[in-house]
Formats: structure tokens, C-alpha cells, sequence
């Protein structure tokens, strides 16, 4: 079968109508105050879809919520506890999602399954599908052309679709999404070989039009040398971190999490696993106060070197996606785009 | 908020949050930033990436004070004396905005008399500052094109509160720091709608925009409206009814949303106040130490619950919508109020908040046009907006200040209401911690910021640490003339040799047992920033 494909955007809503009836559908929509977040369509035709706009949030919040229910647990009145799972929703089907979001998925499916599967995180994303957009015009601050996780993607997706105008080009990548248009064949027309180079030139075009000058694979091979950066270089980073938690939330990729355990009433309660984030004095801090991590000095040192260093040991790359949001976000100017410039100027 | 009244003409920041990213000079004082107010320091870092210079006068080395370029660490409560020394110095380099002080203010020559009459050797014993870093603070302040003062409860919860704020309205006025974007005095404001509270007259003398109740044009406006008749005389104030113990001036209280049984000063005395009463009523998301002395507890709702609008530190009145529907049971504030009044014989006949809002154009002419719908398309609007078509103000006292002419109000060192001696010799200083807020109705609630912040630690400077034989985390009993709280010790640097440093956030640890009623006799703000106290190992 032919793997580029045109869908006619006139015929887009039609086929996402479909594909609802099996799926939850999540894409970019724009709410009334005008900020486009990733949301779960209900309503199809009332929804204003927004493919304009970087969404606020990734995806993560879909597929590893900020707070997520692991169990609830009640006392049987014979000395013992029953335990009662979450149910499972219908499959997620994710529209409009563009390069570094979707790679940042791919990585979550890594950190899930390192030690045997996370069962509630793979209860999501077992049966999603991700149709992605490519980006033709990337944001203020995003750097997936240095992250090399965009602006185009190469494999990961179902479907990537790229904005030729009235029409989407349409790549076939797993086999869900074979499937999927194998199901749906009416929609899709074979594409011509003028489509495949205006989506080449697309391509080339997006690539230039970043604004950002971000030079992560430097900052790597510097963080890589055996000399540690110099102390004042993370003194300054962490005297202005203000401890809101905010890069590791909005981050696609920061995984970290914590339990706790919430009595309802005295036979009931949840087991509850909500973000946490390794900037936050109480992520290292032991029983005794003692917090092996000063934060006056080294508050940003752990995601700095985690994002940058220990996942390129361990995984061969970075886990920044190049996403941006963080840049936005920091209420001290001390996001990942700041330190890969200040690593970049420290002298070998 | 007096302070400024009287020098300025009106109690608010002058300038935007936003404008303090531009300025050249920040002069922070009094004001923990980073941790009270993030997104205000957040502005000032930008500002430094801008490369502006940025001092701070604060007792504690404070994390804002590790960004200083010049950070004078004067003893608790001797502000007067540094500020009037830095205006001497103002005045003896030739600093002075000249045509600014002859074309916009007034009483200039007593503020000149008095600041020739000080002795500077004689300040620099007072404050423990050096003579070279005052004038150094000057001179790069008085310099500056565009220089802001932020202050905040360093400042204003001492007995000299309110001369402590003129103080500060005087330096900007003398170095003409005030009238231009990016340039001017902010107080901050603590919570996100104390600047509405005040401005709807939540206060004893004042209507809803700052018409005192003894104008009898005001008062006439108000009764026209209201068809009542209204008290000609100011009312109490927060602590003249708390401390008024049993048998006091009041007999019957409502408190909404407040905690006065963790928050205010010599807690014994509120206790007794309160238990005196013949009624009290609490409205409150949670049951508060307060409400559960209260006769009677109304659930109120969140700020996800209701529509209405919150004014912030920089007078900009913004919308918040309900996001959920009130938990069952719980009602918002204006429906507890419009049903309490009814109940009481009096109808309050409105239908939506902005119906509310309506009145509020009709009566408070800073908020003339401040519409429901101008606010729901917006980001808000700065007052003074003086009707539909007033674009808002996002910087005051241009042209001229909102009294006319700026006052400069000279005033003096006052030495603390309590002094330490041999028997308290340390200063107690209580503020705030980044992961709580006030009494903590809300944030302990919250098993994250718990864990962030599970107690109060009690700063303690190493070398008096040393002294005392105490360590980090050890138990200590920290005890004033009016009662004891015992509290973990974090030995800290940030806190200088002589004084300790702790929040207020916990019930376990009430430090409002220990401070002072004594306050402010214009302001009637206790000296919450220092009181005498003695501590031993538990």
C-alpha cells in the first residue's frame, strides 16, 4: 500500500467523527478565555479546534495524570481489605500532536516500562493512537530542530499528517494507523509526487524559521567531559529557582511522582500518585531534615543533569524534547534553554 | 496604606507589577520577595537581566539579598533613621530633584531642617550600617532615571509603621522617583484582594473608594442608596476589638475569612475577647482555630465556587468565574451576606454579582467604569477608571498627586515598644514561608506543601546557636512576657546575630503568643516584626 496519502481537510471533522465512536478524542481546542490546551472533545461541532497554537500542556496529563487514583481500598469487616482497581476508559486517539510532544510519548513509554510495565500508565496508552502535525511553523521558543525530535518526525506516529493548504498530507507509520486507514480507505486519496515535495519544501522551510539559536548537542558533549561545571555556574541557576514546581509539570517528559495514601472514612480511602518534581526541597529531604541537596546551590542540578546527562548514558539521548515550555513558564529565568547557553560558555 | 495617604493622596502602588521589570534601581525594603512575592520577584530578576542595580534593606540576608548589589542589613525597626540618612546624603551630594520638590510638593523646608539637624555618626550606630553604604544606597537610588521602592510588612508592622512608610514617600519625593513609568513606591500587598478590601471600605473611617464616613456629602450619597442612615464616625479597628478583651467595646462579632485566634498579636488577650463575646459568628472554608470559639460556623465557598472580581497589589480589578458549583452546603460570601441581611430585616435585592458590580460604579468613582463585561475581556483594569470609556491607570500621580501636592512628613527614630534586656535578649522577628499561606486554612490542607513545609523552624543565627549550645532541629522553648511556644531550631545565617525568625503559619507552633499588641497609633498595625524573647533547650 501506497504510505503517503491526501486527506482533504474539508473531510478531516468527518473522519475524527468517526473515529470517535471507538475513541476518546484529545486535540488542541481553545476554550473561551483563549488559551489552547490539549482537551477531550465531547462535542465534536461545538468544539473550536485550535492547530494554530502551541497547546499550554502536553500530553502527559493524558496519559500519566497530575493526580491519578492507583487504587481505593476498603475494610471487608472480616480483618481484611479489598482492593478495588480504577476502571479502564475507552482508548484515547490523539489529534493534532506535534513532533516533540509526540516523541516525548515515545520516551514515556521507555521510563513506563523499565521496570516491567507501569500498568496505569500502559492502561492509557496501550490501545491510543497518535496522529500527529507536522510543524510548518514552529513557536517563540521552541528548539526540537536542536532536540532533534521535529520539526518533521520520522517514525512514532499512526499518522503524521503536514498542512499542504486545503490539504493534509498523509504518512502511515505504525500498523494502527494502517489499519486505521485501511478502515476508513474512502477518506483517503493515494498523493501525488507534487505533494510529497511541497511537503519536502514545508519541511525546509519550517526548518529555517526558528527563532531560538539552542545548542543542546554542545551542552551535551560539554556536560559529557569529565570536568564539572564550576559551582557558581549552579549557585546562580538555584539562588533564582523559585521553587514552583512549574518546568517539571509542563515538562512532556518529567515522570517523577509520589504516593499518598487518603482516608475517606474510617473503613475506605485511596491510594493516590500525583507529580512530583526534583527542584522541591521535599523530593530529597530525609526523615532526620537532612536534605542532601542544598537548595540555595543545587536546586536545578538534579533536572539539569537528568534531562542532559544520565538519560543520554542511559538512553543514548536527551530527554528535553525541545518543547519550550519550560522557557515560558520559569518565574526566574532558570529554564533548560538559560543553562544550555551558560554550559555552552563555560570555557573547557 | 495611611502612610501613603498621607503623603501621596492614595494608599496603592504606583506603579504596575509589570513596570518594575524597566526600572534602572530597585530599592526593596522590608520585603521578602522571592519568598511572599514570586511574581514580583520575578520582575526584579528580569529587571537585573536588564543589568538594573538592585539594593536591599532587610535585617535577614534574605535569598533577594543574595542578588543584591548592595544589601544593608540594618537592626529590626531603625528604618527611619537609615532613610532619613540617605536623603541627608541626597541632599548633601546635590541629589535633590529640585524642580520636583518646588513644583509638586510641599512642607519641603521642615523635611530640610530636621535632615540638617541629624547626626550620620550617630545613625550608623543606631542601624549598624556603615556611613559608606548608606551613602553608597543613595547615591545610586537618587542617580537612577527610573528608580522603584518596594516595601512591604518590614516596613509597616512596626510601631512606626505609618512614619516608616512617609519616611519612604519622602526619599522618592526628594529624588523625584515618583509620577513616571517604571518609577515610584509599591507597597505589597499580602493577599490577592486585600487591595479590593480596602477599597470596597473595609476599613473604619472609609466608605467604598476612600470617602471618609465623616463627609457628610459621602455619607448622603450612601444613605440616598442604601435608604439608611449611616454612622458619621469612624468604627474600630482589627485590634481595638480583639484586644479589648471580655466585657470590651464590642459584644457581637462576624469575622469572614479570617483567622484572628492564629494571626493576631498576644493571642491570649484575643482568646479572652473572644470567649467574652455574647455572640460570634465565622464564615470560613475550614473549621479555623477561630471558628471553633464561634457560636455559629457558615460554609463559605472557594474562590473556584464563585464569580466576582479580586483587585491585586497593583490596583487592577480582574474577574474570577466559578469553575465548580459550591460544595453542598457551602454558599458564597455574597450569598451568605445577602441572606444574613435579609434575615435580619434589611433586602438586599441583586441578582448576579455584576449586578453587584453595577452598584459599586454607581458609588465608588475609582471604579466608575470597572463593567462585568469591560473586566470579562480583558486582563482587568487599574484604577482609578472613572467610567466606561477610562482606559484604567496603570501608574499613578502623574501631573500631580492624588492629594494635589506630595507632603513630605518628616519624622524620627522610634526605638521598638519592646526592647530586649537581660532577661529577653534576643529579637523575635515573624514573617512568611514560601510554601504557606497566613494561618494555613488553605495550604495545610494540601499533603504536598505539608511535606514542603510540615513546621515552623525557628532561625537562629550560628553565633548565637554557638552560644546556646543548640543545633539544627533540636527543640527549643522560645518564650516572651506574654507566653511560650516550643519550636524547632534551623541554625541559619540568614537570621543576624540577636534575633530569631519564624512564621506564623501553624497552630501547633501559635508564635502569636509571644509578639506584641502594641501598634501603630495611626495604622492600629501591631509591631508584629519585633518583641523581646528569651529561649532555653526543651
Amino acid at each position: 500500500m501506497n504510505d503517503h496519502l491526501i486527506l482533504k481537510k474539508d473531510h478531516t471533522l468527518s473522519l475524527l467523527r468517526r473515529l470517535m465512536r471507538e475513541h476518546r478524542l484529545v486535540a488542541p481546542l481553545r476554550n473561551r478565555h483563549g488559551d489552547t490546551l490539549f482537551s477531550e472533545v465531547e462535542d465534536l461541532a461545538g468544539a473550536e479546534l485550535d492547530l494554530e497554537h502551541q497547546p499550554q500542556a502536553s500530553l502527559k496529563p493524558f496519559l500519566f495524570p497530575q493526580q491519578e487514583t492507583m487504587f481505593r481500598y476498603r475494610l471487608d469487616g472480616e480483618g481484611g481489605y479489598r482492593f478495588e482497581p480504577p476502571e479502564p476508559g475507552r482508548p484515547l486517539l490523539f489529534f493534532g500532536v506535534r513532533a516533540c510532544d509526540l516523541s516525548a510519548v515515545l520516551y514515556l513509554d521507555v521510563i513506563f516500562s523499565k521496570r516491567g510495565r507501569d500498568p496505569y500508565y500502559f492502561a492509557r496508552r496501550r490501545d491510543s493512537l497518535l496522529i500527529s502535525l507536522a510543524c510548518n511553523q514552529p513557536f517563540a521558543n521552541c528548539f526540537c530542530n536542536s532536540a532533534k525530535t521535529g520539526p518533521f518526525l520520522e517514525y512514532g506516529f499512526d499518522l503524521q499528517l503536514t498542512d499542504l493548504g486545503d490539504r493534509y498530507l498523509v504518512e502511515v507509520g505504525r500498523a494502527r494507523g494502517a489499519e486505521l486507514v485501511g478502515r476508513w480507505r474512502h477518506f483517503f486519496t493515494p498523493a501525488e509526487e507534487a505533494d510529497r515535495k511541497a511537503q519536502y519544501q514545508a519541511l525546509l522551510e519550517s526548518r529555517s524559521h526558528f527563532q531560538r539559536q539552542v545548542h543542546l548537542e554542545q551542552a551535551i558533549r560539554r556536560l559529557q567531559a569529565d570536568e564539572p561545571l564550576p559551582e557558581e555556574l549552579w549557585a546562580g541557576l538555584s539562588r533564582r529557582c523559585q521553587d514552583c514546581g512549574g518546568c517539571a509539570y509542563v515538562c512532556p517528559t518529567c515522570t517523577c511522582f509520589t504516593i499518598t495514601d487518603q482516608q475517606i472514612t474510617a473503613t475506605e480511602g485511596l491510594r493516590q500518585r500525583s507529580w512530583d518534581a526534583c527542584t522541591f526541597g521535599g523530593f530529597t529531604r530525609l526523615a532526620g531534615g537532612h536534605n542532601p541537596v542544598d537548595p540555595g546551590r543545587e536546586a536545578v542540578r538534579q533536572r539539569f543533569l537528568h534531562k542532559l546527562l544520565y538519560d543520554v548514558r542511559e538512553h543514548g539521548r536527551p530527554s528535553c524534547v525541545g518543547c519550550g515550555r519550560c522557557v515560558g513558564i520559569c518565574f526566574g529565568g532558570v529554564d533548560i534553554v538559560r543553562f544550555i547557553d551558560l554550559v555552552c560558555e563555560v570555557r573547557q | 496604606m495611611a502612610g501613603l495617604a498621607t503623603t501621596f493622596g492614595s494608599g496603592a502602588m504606583t506603579n504596575s507589577i509589570e513596570e518594575i521589570g524597566q526600572a534602572q534601581v530597585i530599592l526593596a525594603v522590608g520585603s521578602n520577595t522571592t519568598e511572599a512575592h514570586p511574581q514580583v520577584a520575578r520582575r526584579i530578576f528580569a529587571a537585573l537581566d536588564r543589568g538594573a542595580k538592585l539594593i536591599v534593606v532587610d535585617p535577614r540576608r534574605t535569598r533577594l539579598a543574595e542578588h543584591a548589589h548592595l544589601h544593608l542589613a540594618l537592626r529590626p525597626g531603625t528604618d527611619i533613621p537609615l532613610i532619613n540618612a540617605m536623603m541627608r546624603v541626597i541632599l548633601d551630594e546635590n541629589l535633590a530633584d529640585d524642580l520636583f520638590v518646588e513644583m509638586r510638593t510641599e512642607n519641603f523646608l521642615a523635611l530640610r531642617d530636621m535632615l540638617f539637624q541629624m547626626d550620620l555618626e550617630a545613625v550608623a550606630a543606631i542601624t549598624g550600617v556603615g556611613l559608606a553604604a548608606i551613602s553608597a544606597a543613595a547615591q545610586i537610588y537618587a542617580r537612577a532615571q527610573k528608580a522603584v521602592i518596594c516595601y512591604c510588612l518590614g516596613i509597616t508592622q512596626h510601631i512606626c509603621g505609618t512614619d516608616n512608610v512617609q519616611a519612604i514617600a519622602n526619599l522618592a519625593m526628594l529624588a523625584g522617583q515618583v509620577e513616571k513609568e517604571f518609577t515610584g513606591v509599591d507597597p505589597l500587598r499580602g493577599q490577592n484582594n486585600v487591595q479590593g478590601a480596602c477599597d470596597m471600605g473595609a476599613l473604619p473611617g472609609v466608605f467604598p473608594s476612600y470617602q471618609p464616613v465623616e463627609n457628610q456629602d459621602h455619607r448622603e450619597k450612601f444613605e440616598r442608596a442604601w435608604g439608611v442612615e449611616l454612622p458619621s464616625r469612624p468604627g474600630l479597628t482589627l485590634l481595638q476589638m480583639s484586644h479589648g478583651g471580655a466585657g470590651g467595646p464590642i459584644r457581637g462579632l462576624f469575622v469572614m475569612g479570617e483567622n484572628p485566634m492564629l494571626s493576631d498579636p498576644a493571642l491570649d488577650k484575643v482568646r479572652e475577647t473572644l470567649t467574652g463575646l455574647d455572640f460570634l459568628a465565622v464564615s470560613d472554608l475550614f473549621l479555623t482555630e477561630t471558628a471553633a470559639l464561634a457560636d455559629v460556623v457558615f460554609p463559605a465557598a472557594s474562590f473556584a465556587e464563585k464569580t466576582g472580581t479580586f483587585t491585586s497589589s497593583e490596583r487592577r480589578v480582574q474577574m474570577v468565574r466559578a469553575a465548580i458549583p459550591p460544595f453542598s452546603g457551602c454558599r458564597t460570601d455574597s450569598d451568605i451576606l445577602m441572606a444574613l441581611s435579609e434575615a435580619m430585616g434589611y433586602r438586599m435585592d441583586y441578582d448576579s454579582p455584576a449586578e453587584i458590580m453595577e452598584e459599586i460604579t454607581l458609588l465608588a468613582p475609582i471604579y466608575g467604569g470597572m463593567f462585568h463585561d469591560r473586566l470579562e475581556r480583558s486582563w482587568g483594569l487599574q484604577w482609578p477608571c472613572w467610567n466606561r470609556n477610562h482606559p484604567g491607570t496603570p501608574f499613578l500621580h502623574k501631573y500631580f498627586f492624588t492629594r494635589g501636592r506630595g507632603r513630605f512628613m518628616p519624622g524620627e527614630h522610634q526605638g521598638a515598644s519592646e526592647p530586649v534586656d537581660a532577661d529577653y535578649p534576643l529579637i523575635l522577628n515573624t514573617g512568611r514561608v514560601y510554601h504557606h499561606y497566613h494561618t494555613g486554612t488553605m495550604t495545610r490542607q494540601c499533603p504536598a506543601l505539608n511535606r514542603e513545609c510540615p513546621e515552623a523552624a525557628l532561625e537562629v543565627n550560628p553565633e548565637d546557636a554557638a552560644a546556646l549550645k543548640l543545633r539544627t532541629g533540636e527543640l527549643v522553648r522560645l518564650a516572651s512576657r506574654r507566653g511560650e511556644v516550643t519550636v524547632r531550631v534551623l541554625v541559619s545565617a540568614q537570621t543576624p546575630p540577636g534575633s530569631v525568625y519564624t512564621s506564623f503559619h501553624f497552630p501547633e507552633t501559635p508564635i502569636n503568643l509571644l509578639t506584641t499588641a502594641a501598634r501603630d497609633p495611626k495604622a492600629q498595625c501591631p509591631e508584629y516584626k519585633v518583641c523581646a524573647v528569651r529561649l532555653a533547650k526543651v
